[in-house]
């Protein structure tokens, strides 16, 4: 018997073709790192046009508590802070550098020297017994460390409790549920030791006696290598978890390991939960261990692109998409991020940032033309948060906001399985999202 | 940059089940009781199936062309299904006028005239049944008895079993239980074979095309009357329609409800309804009626009964 | 006669308990109303045409009785008559509406703004907002898809099939502000009708800045604050990147029009050309 949530959840095709070995995506020289890559307040400039900043440099500030460092990619001098183009075509406020080939070429070193060298010897487990919490937590706030699992919240807020709130487990995501994606599996199956000691490192940090990493059961390899990592480590457990989406929905992912469901408009920690992607235990444990703050990350290149160049990458934060090695089919849909719940990016000059999980490519149109709903309740039966989809888009289209609001539309966590699932290809999750953003004001 | 850039709303991936796909899978759930219906009763059935059939899509054709001028939707299969199922609840010696009007009303009235696919709030194929029953009483309770295949029925005529307990002509404790379970009885074409509509039923529970909830509970429903009453409920459930009526009609989506407490209640209704129709109305069968009657109802189930809800619902204030 | 006086008895009772329960039911349920709802409903044109944003002239009604005044309602339909038998119902003065008209904040038509991107879903505007910037790039402008069409109930609204902008016909327009609300953008604005009928707005609601803005449309405001300059009146300010000109103190005299070099200020009657002007 394999752990999963109850309600609702559907079964896509995972299409995860992506070759697990990681590949170095090369540093581009020029960089443009936006100043909002997490949720919250975008961080605050402290370099100035014309200032020499090198790789790993802090060069802008967290502007509140809700907010994440940002530190420079690569060596360089700083070109401009100005607004640039975003993937969904809005504007953003970006610093961008530009390096030289002497400035390139050591940068280059370095990183080798970093992840050949640093990365496979460097051990955090002297540090975690010298380290108090209080040090772990003012780490990861100045390394700028956000929940690399896609929804980019700082990390710190998470970690740091107030009193009143205790949590008895951390749960670290490595679900991976959006089908193509891989860039977390890729990171298990290479740094597993790492990551179990970035684990190590949240749960001395948030004082978390005990911990779970929940892997889907179609990685078997992940599954093995963290549990060959676990070995020395006390009071962590690798949970495998039925594939299904979505197994990664936080709300979900509780409810499959522990048993507990949060509530209508709650956060995990009322359940006396805390959720980490495995992603950001990793950075947290370069944080720590190495010193690197968060300027790289895995960024999975797959789709409809031909097989050898579906990889992971590990690339640096303000890296083009369009640098990736991948050649677009004639009529093309970009996701970044996967096919259930990413956006398209309408521009692909636009940078690599926090978020970036990965370019999802797919060739041609996937839009059917919208049939009569026929009631037969596909998108009930698939809803996840057990809500009404087909009630709350025909709400949503006909602009009856607050009965959407009084059928908890709030509680919809946009993860696509309606309009998935719907066999009249009905736009069922674009009105929710209407109806949702609309019923919020 | 050459390449055309698509932006669109997530999801960006999409099942594949289409609303013609699942209407094509019942179509092929119906071919066993459809096969059935030829083998028992030869080339009358043939001809009323392909009646009932043209009419309901020469009803939706000219009604969406000329009427609604809309595009035509035919391709969506939902009017040869509802066809195929009229056909399936008439008896098979019906003048053949008779089923083309049972699929006008069936199509123009129970469906088109509440908007079309999705719409309608009664069964199409049960409205054009009832039509047909409450019109023409006479034609629709002539039952030619089953005969070997395609040989000239020669108005060998019977009455159903149902309707011969009713009368008191059969005793239920002399009936050949197995011949009923394969259609060697007399009947409506497609009410006769239960093995072949079981067959249908496991296609479509296998494709996860429909919920076992609904026929289910309609066949808890008509135990739980017959026990209480004292009939035999297994001659119950085999003679007649309930079987065609619980797999294929009662689930049909537009008019059933969507949550699965409300189908278990919905089916439940449908059983109490039919055994109460069939034990002590003037009617010898009642699944038709008593599945319109749920129809009805459906709207007033789908608005109180839900899913359960994966938060529960905040406490709403006292007042 | 036995069965008579049985039948009399028993359904006189019967008769009897069900005037009982009708009496019960309705002491149970009795709505207490305003009367002065039912007042206003028979003043009202009762066209029952939702042009007030309601649903309904009884609704209507029932908001002038709950607030106690007219003051940001508005009945398409009704005449000042109406109006006024509506005031003395609620025993406060008519206040004489001006008459007002929705304008579109935005010109950015084809020309101006290139199909940039294609875009692959329900055309709907709430749903092409939801997803993105649009398919001609401005995050802030119209995206053409119509639904300020289909929620026009006087048909005054019609997409221009050569610059895909909607055009709103001032003689069919109510001002009920269906459109504004519609609107995912907000970019239609009710403003006065003007003295004989001039109007002059500012037809862009991109908050950019100049050269942003100026990058995705050509006729876009770049906040260049000439047409502030420009007005005697004092009737136009910059504020966000965007220049708005004050109804109440425009006089309409369309020397903005004349000086704004992306020809973003638009106005309901023609105005001598910029060169016209000059020479």
């Amino acid at each position: 018997m394999s752990h999963t949530f109850k309600t609702g959840g559907i079964h896509p095709h995972g299409f995860k073709t992506a070759s697990p070995e990681i590949q170095f995506q090369s540093l581009p020289m020029t960089a443009t790192v936006l100043l909002s890559q997490h949720l919250g307040a975008p961080a605050a400039p402290i370099v100035g046009k014309g200032d020499k900043v090198t790789r790993g440099m802090l060069i802008a500030e967290s502007a509140s508590y809700v907010s994440a460092s940002v530190h420079a990619p690569i060596s360089g001098i700083v070109n401009s802070i100005e607004d640039v183009v975003l993937p969904n075509g809005k504007n953003g406020r970006a610093i961008i550098i530009k390096a030289d080939e002497t400035e390139h070429e050591s940068d280059i070193c370095a990183r080798v020297e970093y992840w050949t060298k640093t990365v496979p010897e460097a051990s955090s487990r002297d540090l975690s017994e010298s380290l108090s919490s209080k040090e772990i937590q003012s780490r990861i706030l100045s390394a700028g460390i956000v929940g690399l699992g896609g929804a980019t919240f700082p990390s710190h807020v998470k970690i740091g409790l107030k009193p009143t709130q205790k949590a008895d487990t951390l749960i670290i995501n490595g679900c991976e549920c959006e089908p193509y994606l891989m860039c977390d599996d890729a990171l298990m199956c290479t740094w597993a030791p790492q990551t179990v000691e970035g684990v190590e490192l949240i749960m001395k940090a948030a004082s978390i006696e005990k911990a779970v990493i929940a892997i889907e059961d179609n990685k078997p390899r992940a599954i093995k290598a963290m549990r060959s990592a676990l070995d020395s480590a006390h009071n962590i457990s690798v949970m495998p978890v039925k594939t299904k989406y979505p197994q990664g929905g936080e709300k979900q992912l509780i409810e499959a390991v522990t048993g507990r469901r949060v509530g209508s408009g709650g956060l995990p920690i009322s359940v006396g939960v805390i959720v980490h992607n495995v992603a950001t235990a990793f950075a947290v444990w370069q944080a720590v261990a190495t010193g690197q703050p968060l300027i790289e990350r895995i960024v999975t290149i797959t789709g409809d692109i031909p097989a050898g160049q579906r990889c992971n990458y590990m690339a640096a934060i303000g890296t083009p998409l369009a640098d990736f090695p991948y050649t677009l089919p004639e009529e093309a849909r970009v996701i970044v991020g996967g096919p259930m719940m990413g956006r398209t990016a309408v521009r692909l000059d636009t940078p690599v940032t926090k978020g970036t999980s990965g370019l999802t490519i797919l060739s041609g149109k996937g839009h059917r033309p919208i049939q009569p709903c026929i009631r037969c309740g596909a998108c009930s039966d698939a809803c996840p948060m057990g809500l009404d989809p087909y009630l709350l888009a025909t709400y949503g289209r006909l602009r009856m906001f607050e009965e959407a609001a009084a059928a908890d539309v709030a509680d919809c966590i946009e993860c696509g399985s309606c309009s998935w699932s719907c066999p009249s290809s009905r736009p069922i999750l674009d009105f929710i999202r209407v109806a949702k953003q609309r019923s919020r004001k | 940059m050459t390449q055309k850039i698509i932006f669109s709303p997530s999801p960006h991936i999409h099942t594949g089940r289409t609303t013609g796909g699942i209407m094509r899978h019942v179509l092929i759930a119906l071919a066993p009781a459809v096969a059935c219906a030829l083998w028992f009763f030869g080339l009358p059935a043939l001809w009323v199936l392909v009646t009932s059939v043209a009419s309901c899509v020469a009803t939706e054709w000219l009604i969406t062309r000329y009427m609604l001028r809309r595009p035509v939707s035919l391709s969506d299969c939902s009017a040869i299904l509802t066809g195929v199922l009229l056909a399936l609840t008439l008896p098979s010696g019906l003048p053949l006028w008779m089923a083309a009007a049972g699929g006008i009303v069936a199509i123009g009235i129970a469906k088109m005239a509440f908007g079309g696919l999705g719409c309608n709030i009664f069964n199409p194929a049960l409205v054009g049944r009832v039509f047909l029953l409450i019109s023409f009483p006479v034609a629709m309770t002539t039952w030619p008895l089953p005969a070997s295949p395609f040989t000239d029925t020669d108005g060998a005529t019977g009455a159903t079993v149902l309707s011969q307990l009713k009368m008191g002509l059969a005793d239920s404790g002399a009936l050949d239980m197995l011949g009923m379970f394969t259609g060697d009885m007399g009947g409506s074409m497609g009410e006769v074979s239960a093995a072949a509509l079981l067959l249908g039923f496991i296609y479509l529970l296998a494709l996860r095309i429909i919920k076992w909830h609904i026929p289910v509970s309609i066949v808890a429903g008509l135990v739980l009357v017959d026990l209480i009453a004292g009939f035999p409920p297994l001659t119950d459930i085999l003679s007649g329609g309930l079987l065609i009526g619980a797999i294929f009609m009662a689930t049909d989506y537009v008019t059933s409800p969507m949550s699965r407490r409300g189908m278990l209640l919905y089916g439940l209704m449908i059983g109490i309804n039919t055994a109460v129709i069939r034990r002590w109305g003037s009617y010898p069968e009642g699944i038709s009626f008593a599945i319109l009657i749920m129809n009805g109802a459906t709207p007033l189930i789908n608005r109180y009964m839900h899913n359960a809800r994966f938060s529960p619902r905040r406490k709403e204030a006292a007042a | 006669m036995n069965l008579i006086i049985c039948s009399v008895v028993v359904l006189g009772l019967i008769g009897f308990a069900g005037a009982l329960l009708l009496y019960a039911t309705a002491r149970k349920f009795r709505v207490d109303e305003d009367p002065r709802i039912d007042r206003i409903v028979s003043v009202l044109p009762d066209a029952n045409c939702g042009g007030c944003g309601l649903k309904g002239c009884r609704d209507f009604a029932a908001r002038c009785v709950s607030q106690g005044s007219l003051k940001g309602l508005h009945c398409p339909v009704s005449t000042a008559e109406n109006i006024e038998a509506i005031a003395s119902v609620l025993g406060v003065a008519a206040e004489a509406t001006e008459r007002h008209i929705a304008v579109v904040r935005c010109n950015g038509s084809c020309d101006a703004r290139q199909e940039l991107y294609t875009y692959d879903g329900a055309l709907t505007c709430s749903i092409m907002d939801a997803t993105g910037v649009g398919t001609r790039g401005c995050a802030y402008g119209c995206l053409g898809c119509g639904d300020c069409v289909a929620v026009c109930k006087f048909g005054a609204i019609n997409i221009d099939p050569t610059t895909k902008l909607p055009v709103i016909d001032p003689d069919k327009c109510t001002a009920c502000g269906a459109c504004v609300n519609e609107c995912p953008r907000h970019i239609i604005e009710l403003r006065p009708a003007g003295l004989r009928d001039r109007r002059v707005w500012v037809a862009c609601s991109n908050r950019e800045r100049g050269a942003l803005a100026r990058k995705t449309c050509t006729a876009a405001c770049i906040a260049c604050s000439k047409c502030v300059k420009a007005c005697p009146f004092g009737a136009v300010t910059v504020s966000d990147n965007l220049s708005y000109i004050n109804p109440d103190l425009c006089k309409t005299c369309s020397k903005c029009v004349t000086v704004c070099p992306t020809g973003a200020i638009l106005s309901s009657f023609p105005v001598l050309n910029k060169t016209a002007v000059q020479s």
